[in-house]
Order: C-alpha cells, then sequence, then structure tokens
C-alpha cells in the first residue's frame, strides 16, 4: 500500500472478489426454482414413408412426418439469473430393436427481452424424424414433448421437460409420393 | 521516465506521492468499506429490478469513487507521519541529546562510504 501501484492492485482484486461472492448470491437467489410450465401441443398431419436413409447405412429407414401445433407461455421462467432458453421439441418411443429413441425434431432459442409466448400452428419440424430401422409404422405411442435448457449468467444448466405432451399414433400402411 | 525528469518543473517534482503507515491502513480501510456497501446495495437493487448488469454498474460506480478517494495520496493520508530519529553530523555525533527514550541503546548509526 506505499505506491499507487499497489494500491490499486490490492482494489482491483478485493473487486474481484466481491464480485464472485455478488454473482454466486445471484446463483443462491434462484437455485431453489423448478422452471416448470405448462404447454399446449397438438398435432394434425402424421405419416411415415420407409425410404433409404443415404447418411447412415442405406437400408430403407422409417421417416416420419407430423406438423404440430405449441402454444406456451414461458415469461415466469425469466429472472435475472436467465440469459436464455434453448427450446427443443422431442418425440420419444419404443421399438422392437430399442427401448429408448428420443428425437428433436425442432429447436428455438429465446433470449431474456424477446418474445416468450409461443404460439405456433400447423408447423413444419426443422429436423427430419428419421428411425434407425423401422419402428414407426404402426407405432402408437410416440409422445411429443416440449423441453428446455435453462441457460443461467450463474449456476448450473437443468434440462426440464414442459408440463403437456401429447401422443402420436402412425399409421399402418406407408404414405407413397410426396408428403 | 528518467529521461524527462530534468524537465519537469520544480513544483511538480514536489508534489508528495507517499502516504503514511496509518494513512495506508485508513486507505485500504476506505476502499474495502466503499466498495462493499455499494455491492450491497448493487445487489437490492438488482434482486429488485431483477436484472443483474444493474448489480455490475452499480458497484462499477462504487470502485470509481473508493479509486478517487484511496489511490491518490492525498495529503489527510499523511498526517502521521513517523517520528524519526534527528539527523546526526557527518562525525557520528548526534546535535542534541535523543528526545525519545530507548534511542541510546541503538548505538552509533553506520556511515555509508562515498
Amino acid at each position: 500500500m506505499n505506491s499507487f501501484t499497489s494500491r490499486l492492485n490490492s482494489l482491483f482484486a478485493f473487486t474481484l472478489s466481491v464480485m464472485a461472492a455478488l454473482t454466486f448470491g445471484c446463483f443462491l437467489s434462484t437455485v431453489l426454482n423448478d422452471h416448470l410450465r405448462p404447454v399446449q401441443l397438438s398435432v394434425g398431419k402424421v405419416s411415415v414413408k420407409n425410404v433409404p436413409d443415404y447418411s447412415a447405412d442405406r437400408d430403407r429407414s422409417d421417416l416420419g412426418f407430423i406438423t404440430f401445433d405449441l402454444f406456451t407461455d414461458l415469461s415466469p421462467l425469466y429472472n435475472w439469473n436467465v440469459k436464455m432458453l434453448f427450446l427443443y421439441l422431442t418425440a420419444e418411443y419404443k421399438t422392437k430393436d430399442h427401448d429408448l429413441n428420443q428425437v428433436v425434431l425442432w429447436d428455438k432459442i429465446v433470449k431474456r427481452g424477446e418474445n416468450t409466448i409461443l404460439d405456433f400452428r400447423k408447423t413444419n419440424t426443422k429436423y427430419y424424424f428419421w428411425d434407425y430401422g423401422n419402428g414407426l409404422k404402426g407405432n402408437e405411442n410416440v409422445t411429443l414433448s416440449l423441453r428446455w435448457n435453462v441457460i443461467p449468467n450463474a449456476g448450473t444448466l437443468p434440462n426440464v421437460k414442459g408440463l403437456g405432451s401429447q401422443v402420436i399414433r402412425f399409421p399402418d400402411q406407408y404414405t407413397a409420393g410426396r408428403f | 521516465m528518467d529521461y524527462i525528469l530534468p524537465y519537469v518543473p520544480e513544483s511538480i517534482k514536489s508534489i508528495p506521492t507517499h502516504m503514511d503507515f496509518d494513512g495506508q491502513k485508513r486507505a485500504e480501510r476506505y476502499f474495502q468499506i466503499i466498495i462493499l456497501a455499494f455491492a450491497a446495495v448493487g445487489f437490492a437493487c438488482g434482486y429488485i429490478t431483477q436484472f443483474f448488469s444493474h448489480t455490475v454498474y452499480i458497484l462499477f460506480a462504487g470502485v470509481i469513487i473508493s479509486s478517487l478517494l484511496t489511490l491518490f495520496p492525498w495529503s489527510t493520508y499523511r498526517k502521521q507521519p513517523l517520528a524519526w530519529q534527528p539527523a546526526r553530523s557527518a562525525d557520528g555525533k548526534s546535535p542534541a541529546p535523543a528526545v525519545t527514550g530507548g534511542s541510546q541503546s541503538k548505538g552509533k548509526k553506520k556511515k555509508l562510504k562515498d
């Protein structure tokens, strides 16, 4: 503390420690949140084709096709410790080869400050609904649910499933021609 | 710095830049208290408005204020100078008996040979 630079060093180090403590306090203030919100999901067209997947084995695999409706209000999830939510729409189902299959069909990033009321009608999926094999035809229990990953300013990044899902039944016949 | 030293006017060279030990202690105490106070206020404001950026901005304001008050060698930090012994003449004898007790036991000061 006997020169300008030593005082500056001391003050700077103290400031960094204080800022770390404030950040930890910000984390503590939101650690008990459950990040749950109700979600309304429904589907429109549902069809499945059996086509070769050229990015995989070149065997014919099932390719599902759906259009969906989504409505939810995510505004209570945002607080001073949330930078953004990474939303993703998943389809989960069981086939005779694999007990659990999860496919992400659509995703969206909603940053803090952007519109948090989501209202999508008859929306196409962003990503292809490939199955490893032929497990979609006639599958009666494909569950569509909206999940989100909470990206905080400080702390853990939990993956949370929204309250509300939609069960899809795929038809017993493959659809010929274009979707 | 050494190149410009001969050109710096005496009025600037004579500005004191040191702090007493007591001044250093007070300066450190002052900036710790100021920064902690702004941190507490900033945390409360950030929690109320739910923006962590507000907390950081208020903390930075506290850092700037405490820097201005404690980093520079203001004269209030020189109010308790050390009680040095009176200077001795070249042959090692002090000009007058020492004022404070205990200095007699220090013995003769070593002189640096030029």
